[in-house]
This record gives C-alpha cells, sequence and structure tokens, in this order.
C-alpha cells in the first residue's frame, strides 16, 4: 500500500465533507451576518437521526431522508427561533448564543442517542477501489463526488438563478432588497435550511465511513469555520480551501504523526489567518 | 404586574417549622451514624458516560451485582456493603474530585474502574489510605503504596501476543495506539517486548478526537505488516475498525483487552473483520481454565445472567477480580481501614477468582502472562482460544 496515495484518499474523503459542511456555514454566515456555530450540530442530528431510526428497522432510504429534515430543522430553528427574534442583538452576542445552542443540542443528543459512536449502513459496499497502490471505499469515492458536485451547483445556483441573486442581494444589504420587493426573512430561512441541508448530505455520506457521536458537532463546525474563513467566506473558495484543509490535515497525519497534528494544523492556519489579515494590520482594508 | 423575582426571601421565619425540623434532624442523626456502622462504604469510580463508557459501565454493573449477592447473603462479617459510585467521564480532574468526595466520605476501599490518566491521577491521593484496586494493565502500582492492580499487566498482555506471533512464526507487527497515556503505556511495552521476541514493530498514533485511521492503517499496512494490533481503548476505537474496513484489509487484527466486550462488538457489528483477536484473561474461554477456576467462574456467570439477563464478557470479569479481592480484604482483615494491614494480607494471601490473584511484597499486579489468552470472536459472538495466524479462520465468519 502506497502511503502517498492513500493519504490523498483520505484527505480527498474529509476534504468533501469539510467544503460541503464549510459551504453551508458561508450560506448563513453570508444572509445573517452571524458566525453560526451550531451549525455543526445540524451534522450530528442527521447522523443520529439516521443511525437511530436504521437501528429501530427503518429503511435506510427513509431514514436518510429523516436525517437531513432533522439537519435541516436543527439550521431552520436557529434561525426562527434564536436569530430572528433577537436582530436587535449585537452579533458577537448573537454568535455566543448560537454556541450555547450548539452545547443545549450537544446535551440532547446525549440523552437521545447515549454516549457510544454511532453509525449506519453505507450507501455503496462491497471492496474498496484500488488505484495507484491506495485504497477507497466505494462509498468514499460518492462522498467526494457529491460532494464536489453539490458544492460547484451550489455556487453556480447563487451566482446565476433569481433566487440565488436574491439570496445575495438581502446578505449584502437586507434593507435595500427588502425594499426593492425582497421577502428578506423567507430567504433568510432558506438559506438556513440549505446550510443545514449541506451540513446533513456530509453526514449521511460520510457516516458510514467513521462513525459519530454526540459530542462531533463542534469540532466539525471549527474545521467548516477553517476552511470557510480561508476562502474569505467565498461559497466557491470554500471547496478549494476544505479539500485543501482534508489533505492538509491527512498530510500532516500521515508524515509527521497524528500527535502533531493538532501543533501542526493550528500553527499553519494561525499564519495563513495572519497572513489574510496584513490587510488590517498594515491600515488596507478589512479583508478578514 | 407584580413582581415575583426573590419573593421567597421575604417568607416569614416560622419557628414551629424549623424546632420540628432540627428535632428530626437530631432524632435521625444517631441512627444513621449506627446505619453507617452496620456497613461498608466502598468507594467506586467508573466512567459512565464519555469516550471509555463501554468500558465503566459494564464494570459498574458487576460491582452492583456483587453488591446485591453479598447483601441478600447476610453481608460480610454481618455487615452489608454499599457501593458509593462516582462518574469521573475518564477525565483526570474529575477523577480527583470523585476521589477527594469519597475520601471523605470515609470508604473502607476504593475499585477504580477507570482508565491510565485518570487513574494515575488518582494514586497520590491514597499514599496513606484507604488501599484502592484497579483492573487497568497500565498501572504497575509500587509495591510500598496502596494500590494493587488485579488483572495482567500491559507487558503481560503484550508478552501473550509476541508468543502467539512466534507460535504462528510472525516476525512483523504493525501497531496503532491513541496519543493518550493509555496509548504511551501501550507503545512502551510494545518497544520492551516485540524487538527482544524478534519481531519488528512500526507504529502509527490516532488522535482520541479523529474518526478516521485510514492514513495510519496505510503506513502500516505499507510495510507489509500480516498483523495489526490496535491498543486504542472504548468505543472511540471503533474507527479503527471502519479504516481498516473502509480499506479493504485482510490481516488478522488483534483489539485491545478493555475491548473484549459485546458493548465494542455491537458497535463495529457493521465492518467485523474477518479476523478479530484480542488480548484476554483465561477465563474469557472457560475451556481453557481448570476445573475449579471453571467452577467459579461458571457460579458468577450463572448468577450475573439470571440477574442482568445479558451474556458477561471480559469486562465483567475484571470487575469480578476487585469484587473478590474486596470480599476477602473485608471478611479477613480484622480493620480493613487499616490499609497497612490490608496490604500485609493481601502480599500474604492469593485471592481465588475467575483465575487466582497473587500480589506479594515484591509485586502489586495480580496476575501474569500465563493468566492471559489471546481469543479470536466467532460467529456467536463470543471468544475462544485463537488458532495461529496462517491456519485461516477459525470462527469461519
Amino acid at each position: 500500500m502506497n502511503l502517498l496515495t492513500q493519504t490523498i484518499y483520505s484527505g480527498l474523503m474529509s476534504g468533501g465533507v469539510y467544503a460541503l459542511v464549510g459551504i453551508g456555514l458561508v450560506l448563513a454566515y453570508r444572509t445573517s451576518r452571524v458566525l453560526n456555530l451550531t451549525h455543526g450540530e445540524s451534522y450530528v442530528a442527521a447522523a443520529l437521526t439516521c443511525a437511530l431510526l436504521t437501528e429501530k428497522g427503518v429503511p435506510l432510504w427513509a431514514s436518510m431522508l429523516a436525517g437531513l429534515l432533522a439537519a435541516m430543522a436543527v439550521a431552520v430553528a436557529v434561525e426562527r427561533l434564536l436569530l430572528r427574534p433577537r436582530t436587535s442583538w449585537p452579533i458577537p452576542s448573537l454568535i455566543l448564543l448560537t454556541l450555547a445552542a450548539a452545547f443545549v443540542a450537544k446535551g440532547v443528543f446525549l440523552l437521545v442517542a447515549g454516549v457510544d459512536p454511532l453509525s449506519f449502513e453505507r450507501l455503496l459496499s462491497g471492496r474498496p477501489i484500488r488505484f495507484a497502490g491506495g485504497a477507497m471505499p466505494r462509498q468514499g469515492a460518492l462522498l467526494i463526488g457529491v460532494g464536489l458536485a453539490t458544492a460547484v451547483a451550489l455556487t453556480l445556483f447563487l451566482a446565476h438563478t433569481p433566487i440565488g441573486r436574491r439570496l445575495r442581494a438581502s446578505a449584502e444589504n437586507p434593507d435595500a432588497a427588502q425594499l426593492m420587493g425582497v421577502n428578506v426573512p423567507m430567504l433568510r430561512t432558506l438559506a438556513f435550511a440549505l446550510s443545514g441541508a449541506l451540513a446533513g448530505l456530509a453526514a449521511l455520506l460520510l457516516v458510514p465511513l467513521v462513525a459519530v457521536d454526540f459530542q462531533a458537532g463542534l469540532g466539525m463546525t471549527m474545521r467548516a469555520f477553517i476552511a470557510a474563513a480561508l476562502a474569505g467566506m467565498s461559497p466557491f473558495l470554500t471547496i478549494l480551501t476544505g479539500f485543501g484543509l482534508g489533505l492538509f490535515e491527512a498530510a500532516v497525519t500521515g508524515y509527521a504523526g497524528a500527535l502533531a497534528q493538532d501543533p501542526v494544523v493550528f500553527a499553519v492556519l494561525i499564519a495563513l489567518a495572519l497572513w489574510q489579515s496584513r490587510g488590517i494590520r498594515f491600515g488596507g482594508s478589512a479583508r478578514a | 404586574m407584580k413582581h415575583r423575582i426573590g419573593s421567597s426571601l421575604h417568607h416569614p421565619f416560622r419557628p414551629r417549622a424549623a424546632t420540628l425540623a432540627l428535632a428530626c434532624a437530631l432524632a435521625a442523626g444517631p441512627a444513621l451514624a449506627q446505619a453507617q456502622q452496620n456497613e461498608y462504604r466502598i468507594g467506586v469510580i467508573a466512567p459512565t458516560t464519555g469516550p471509555v463508557a463501554t468500558v465503566g459501565q459494564r464494570q459498574l454493573t458487576t460491582l452492583q451485582w456483587w453488591e446485591k449477592s453479598v447483601n441478600e447473603s447476610g453481608g460480610i462479617q454481618g455487615r452489608k456493603i454499599r457501593l458509593i459510585h462516582c462518574n469521573d467521564e475518564a477525565n483526570p480532574e474529575r477523577a480527583v474530585t470523585c476521589a477527594r468526595d469519597l475520601l471523605a466520605q470515609k470508604v473502607v476501599l476504593l475499585l477504580n474502574s477507570s482508565v491510565t490518566g485518570p487513574i494515575r491521577a488518582v494514586m497520590p491521593l491514597v499514599e496513606k489510605g484507604p488501599v484502592m484496586l484497579t483492573p487497568s494493565p497500565n498501572i504497575i502500582p509500587a509495591p510500598s503504596t496502596f494500590v494493587f492492580q488485579v488483572s495482567p499487566s500491559d507487558v503481560h498482555m503484550t508478552q501473550a501476543i509476541a508468543n502467539y506471533l512466534k507460535r504462528s512464526n510472525v516476525t512483523k507487527l504493525g501497531m496503532v495506539a491513541a496519543t493518550d497515556a493509555s496509548g504511551e503505556v501501550g507503545i512502551a511495552s510494545a518497544q520492551e517486548v516485540f524487538p527482544k521476541n524478534g519481531i519488528a514493530l512500526t507504529t502509527a498514533r490516532i488522535d482520541l478526537r479523529a474518526t478516521d485511521a485510514s492514513t495510519q492503517l496505510a503506513k502500516l499496512a505499507s510495510a507489509d505488516v500480516p498483523v495489526l494490533y490496535s491498543s486504542y481503548s472504548g468505543g472511540a476505537a471503533s474507527s479503527v475498525i471502519k479504516s481498516y474496513n473502509n480499506l479493504g484489509l485482510t490481516q488478522p487484527l488483534i483489539i485491545s483487552y478493555a475491548n473484549i466486550s459485546d458493548a465494542f462488538v455491537a458497535l463495529i457489528k457493521n465492518d467485523l473483520p474477518d479476523r478479530l483477536l484480542g488480548t484476554a484473561v483465561r477465563a474469557v474461554d472457560p475451556a481453557l481454565l481448570d476445573a475449579r477456576e471453571r467452577q467459579r467462574t461458571e457460579a458468577f456467570t450463572k448468577g450475573y445472567q439470571a440477574w442482568r439477563k445479558e451474556r458477561i464478557d471480559q469486562l465483567n470479569l475484571i470487575a469480578l477480580g476487585m469484587a473478590d479481592v474486596a470480599s476477602a480484604v473485608l471478611r479477613d482483615v480484622a480493620d480493613p481501614t487499616d490499609a497497612g494491614a490490608v496490604r500485609e494480607y493481601l502480599h500474604k494471601t492469593p485471592v481465588e477468582s475467575f483465575q487466582t490473584i497473587r500480589f506479594s511484597p515484591q509485586s502489586h499486579v495480580g496476575m501474569n502472562a500465563d493468566d492471559v489468552a489471546i481469543v479470536e470472536l466467532t460467529k456467536d459472538g463470543s471468544w475462544v482460544a485463537a488458532k495461529p495466524v496462517a491456519t485461516g479462520n477459525r470462527a469461519g465468519r
């Protein structure tokens, strides 16, 4: 088995997930200006719902559908119940509110699903695809393909469809968009629903390969945020940074070891963040 | 609108009610003290939530069975036992808080079913007693302490794996270990044992929060190892099994002592390798016991299964080891709160459990490499002695 090839495969699989979850985070951020730290809980909600339902004998497709709806419900609930009634609050307070909601969600997941990691069947099983000395599970190939296709499709949707343009308009200047007849609250709800759906889709594709537990949400939010922040909160660039982050993490684990993963990954990311914020530090335009 | 917040602060003082409450408390005091004198309070630290809950929960249940069966048979020396459990969530800080709380409640013995880091964090708190028992193979207590470890040590387990590999003519091994204290001990034991036995070792580490071990396993597989060993314990080790399956690996996979449990097998049921092996006490496969050991193990098995309606596994057995040592101490030591007397007793007296637990003034580890077996998962979910590597899948899965 070739370590380099396998590192690339592992990195692409993680990257597909980071891209999907990261774009969801960007979508919610750009329509609300609030960094939704509950975003990863949509990922966990989808995975746990699907795992618990399949354990009860519900068919996989129905469980996946329920998982996707659960992920969307979490995201929409955050927007409708937490953010919308508090539009006058300062942004940092709203971000803290989403963090608090993430902890509440974690507690609920613990009560409902218990402490052990859960998983469910793959959509595609069978022997892994072997190529260039590496092995990739069929589900992994599906994950990369769907992740990439969805991310690109969503970016095109935002750029070239009337709803996408309205979404962007309501993100850039909600007051002006409202005056132009755009239903901003409805579009925000739509953006959060889409954001939850992307996190849910990532979970349904990845969790059969890895497992998930009640506390996985914040870790996923953190990685999605890193990908999104490196991309300057641009949906299209988040595809690239998501895959880049996945590949980088896999390379550090493969060649420097798991003990080096956090120090190296965060050292490089801090360096990148400092580089990105140079405009602010040296009096240029705000970029970060 | 009337503001009600804080209204309770303005309730009038009621002298009659307060006098009544005080009288009740004074009357209950002596009765409570007498009840405490008529029971042995045993402190139990076991993680029942968190990443190694699969390890702590089953051990706690076994200790509860012990409490119930002892009390139903009239107690020990006429005194009942009462377990006081604290969930440390496998967190060292929380474990220290648990230990302090339990020591403040004057427990006679402390039974610690947690994992390496938290157990080590608690050890300084029992420097002057009471005696602490633990089944963690990674704990090698100094003979001068009041800590006793009832399982074989990690070195013993590792030696058993080395013996098994030598019998199978295997000269290379790939090992995955976690990045926590347990992983450190596992790697140290492996580096001590395998090279001495002519087995080349390749290692890879996995972060406790990681959900994918593909890169680590690929690194090991690229070294062309015929057998893989994961010393990673707890439910999160399922990520290693999933990644093994994702890569389509076919080497026999040996898992850790703490994961020879039904709970762990249930977690990985969709990803079971063709040959799943593990290190275990011999009692996991009763065919490996002598007649006396088998009789004792069967008595426990019947009693526990009748109560819990679930099959026993290795975690039950290692907790039973602690319970049996505790029973022997409470039965035979005149004052079990005297940690010095308990230590002296344990140095001299072997304890009959599912296998015999022997401490000495030189060693506070109660079992050795002869007490360990390499076992293999069968189709029906039980574990039996593993056939050598080259003979293929004994269980036919």
